[in-house]
């Protein structure tokens, strides 16, 4: 691997997490009732924990709130 | 459960358990260190930030053998349950381990380069063509963002969110993580890092994650070959006589197509409700009615047996199934019915 090659690898995961982490900041602050509504309120340093998850699987999080269920919820 | 979030729902039995991780982890930490230093040839000493490097990184592999041992020994006895009740905290505690490692290694080779530590880290060693001479670092990077993804999702939160299917699957990466562990390690010891006798045991402790799996996977393999079958003329599953299930307790078919059941009895009432628990796929049959509800013997999740509901404020749902008693016989239905589906229970008169 050269050094272009690992920059780029540093470079995508950075803008991937780095996007990760907005989304999931949006997410926590706007959307976790949509995620969990019958959870109630869901205390801050659960929504800290949550942070880091969101941040790595920001997509299938986005395709939830969208509507995409869960394979086993489907009809 | 999804009722509500804490970061941790503990209790007395998970303080005793996570106090004795971390004891445990010190422990392994020290020696580990001390081992290191009192081993050295004389004018040799590697530094202590080396050593440091040395035991975190055997701690948290070692860590991950144990995790992945636990679930086959589970189901060879379950006397091994109470280990796996907790295996989470275990996971977490491997990924944090495995970062200190990650982190004193990058400071430690790469902290000083001018170059960005991470880039120097992937191409200090550019030998990706070799096979004895791959740069054994990538791999453990790889492994360690495979950790971290499984220990970000750990909360139940995630579970729901995600679903158990896409949950578990995510979970199964740990396979491919301890894969690249293995090979970081001997790597590492072709290549003069790390000592030949941790190669041998990383390499012993990867025949034993096997072993195990392959005596337990052999066990679940006859287990759903021996597919319970309907007596002839009947569409029906025989269950067996109804006096023959321990109350309180159940036992498990396999129907010829479709997820295993666990037929419960509890007094003279039997029920029949899907075997997989819906948190983590505990087997529920394996567990006991207590307080009126099922209780998956991994986690503790609870279902009434004649809905498949978990009780109030929890909304877990598992599938439920016809049943009827005849001449004394259990028979169940292997349709299952949509999660949470209230079924009267069949009454064995002669049973008690």
């Amino acid at each position: 691997m050269n050094e272009a090659m690992a920059g780029a690898i540093w470079l995508g995961l950075g803008v991937y997490l780095g996007a990760g982490l907005l989304a999931g900041l949006g997410v926590i602050l706007f959307g976790l009732k949509r995620l969990a509504p019958e959870a109630g309120r869901i205390p801050w340093r659960v929504r800290l924990v949550i942070l880091p998850g969101l941040a790595a699987l920001w997509p299938v999080v986005l395709a939830r709130l969208a509507g995409v269920r869960p394979a086993e919820d489907r009809p | 459960m999804a009722a509500g979030y804490s970061i941790v729902g503990w209790n007395g039995f998970k303080r005793v358990y996570d106090g004795m991780l971390a004891l445990g982890l010190s422990l392994f930490v020290l020696a580990h260190f001390g081992a290191g230093l009192l081993s050295a040839p004389a004018g040799q000493h590697p530094s202590e930030i080396q050593l440091l490097i040395r035991a975190t990184g055997a701690a948290a592999f070692s860590l991950l053998t144990i995790i992945l041992c636990i679930g086959p020994l589970a189901r060879l006895s379950p006397r091994v349950l109470p280990v796996l009740y907790n295996r989470r905290h275990l996971g977490v505690a491997c990924f944090f381990t495995a970062l200190v490692h990650a982190g004193l290694v990058v400071l430690w080779y790469h902290g000083f380069s001018e170059m960005n530590a991470i880039i120097s880290l992937l191409t200090s060693n550019p030998r990706y063509a070799s096979f004895g001479g791959f740069p054994f670092e990538s791999l453990g990077v790889l492994a360690l963002l495979i950790l971290f993804v499984m220990a970000a999702t750990s909360h139940d939160f995630w579970n729901h969110v995600l679903g158990p299917r896409l949950w578990k699957w995510i979970h199964m990466s740990v396979y491919a993580a301890y894969g690249l562990l293995v090979a970081h390690v001997m790597l590492g010891a072709v290549q003069g890092e790390t000592g030949l006798a941790q190669a041998a045991l990383a390499g012993g402790s990867a025949l034993l994650v096997t072993g195990l799996h392959v005596v337990a996977g052999r066990l679940e393999w006859a287990r759903d070959r021996t597919t319970d079958l309907p007596p002839e003329g009947e569409d029906w599953l025989d269950a067996g006589p109804a006096e023959a299930i321990p109350n309180g307790r159940a036992v498990i078919l396999v129907p010829p197509a479709g997820e295993r059941i666990a037929v419960f009895r509890e007094g003279a009432k039997i029920y029949a409700v899907a075997n997989a628990c819906r948190h983590q796929g505990g087997p529920l049959g394996e567990g006991r009615i207590l307080d009126g509800c099922i209780v998956c013997p991994w986690h503790g999740f609870q279902y009434r047996p004649e809905d498949g509901c978990s009780p109030p404020p929890f909304t877990e749902k598992i599938p439920t199934y016809r049943t009827r008693v005849t001449g004394g016989r259990v028979f169940v239905e292997p349709v299952p019915q949509p999660p949470g589906t209230p079924m009267a229970p069949s009454m064995a008169g002669e049973a008690g």
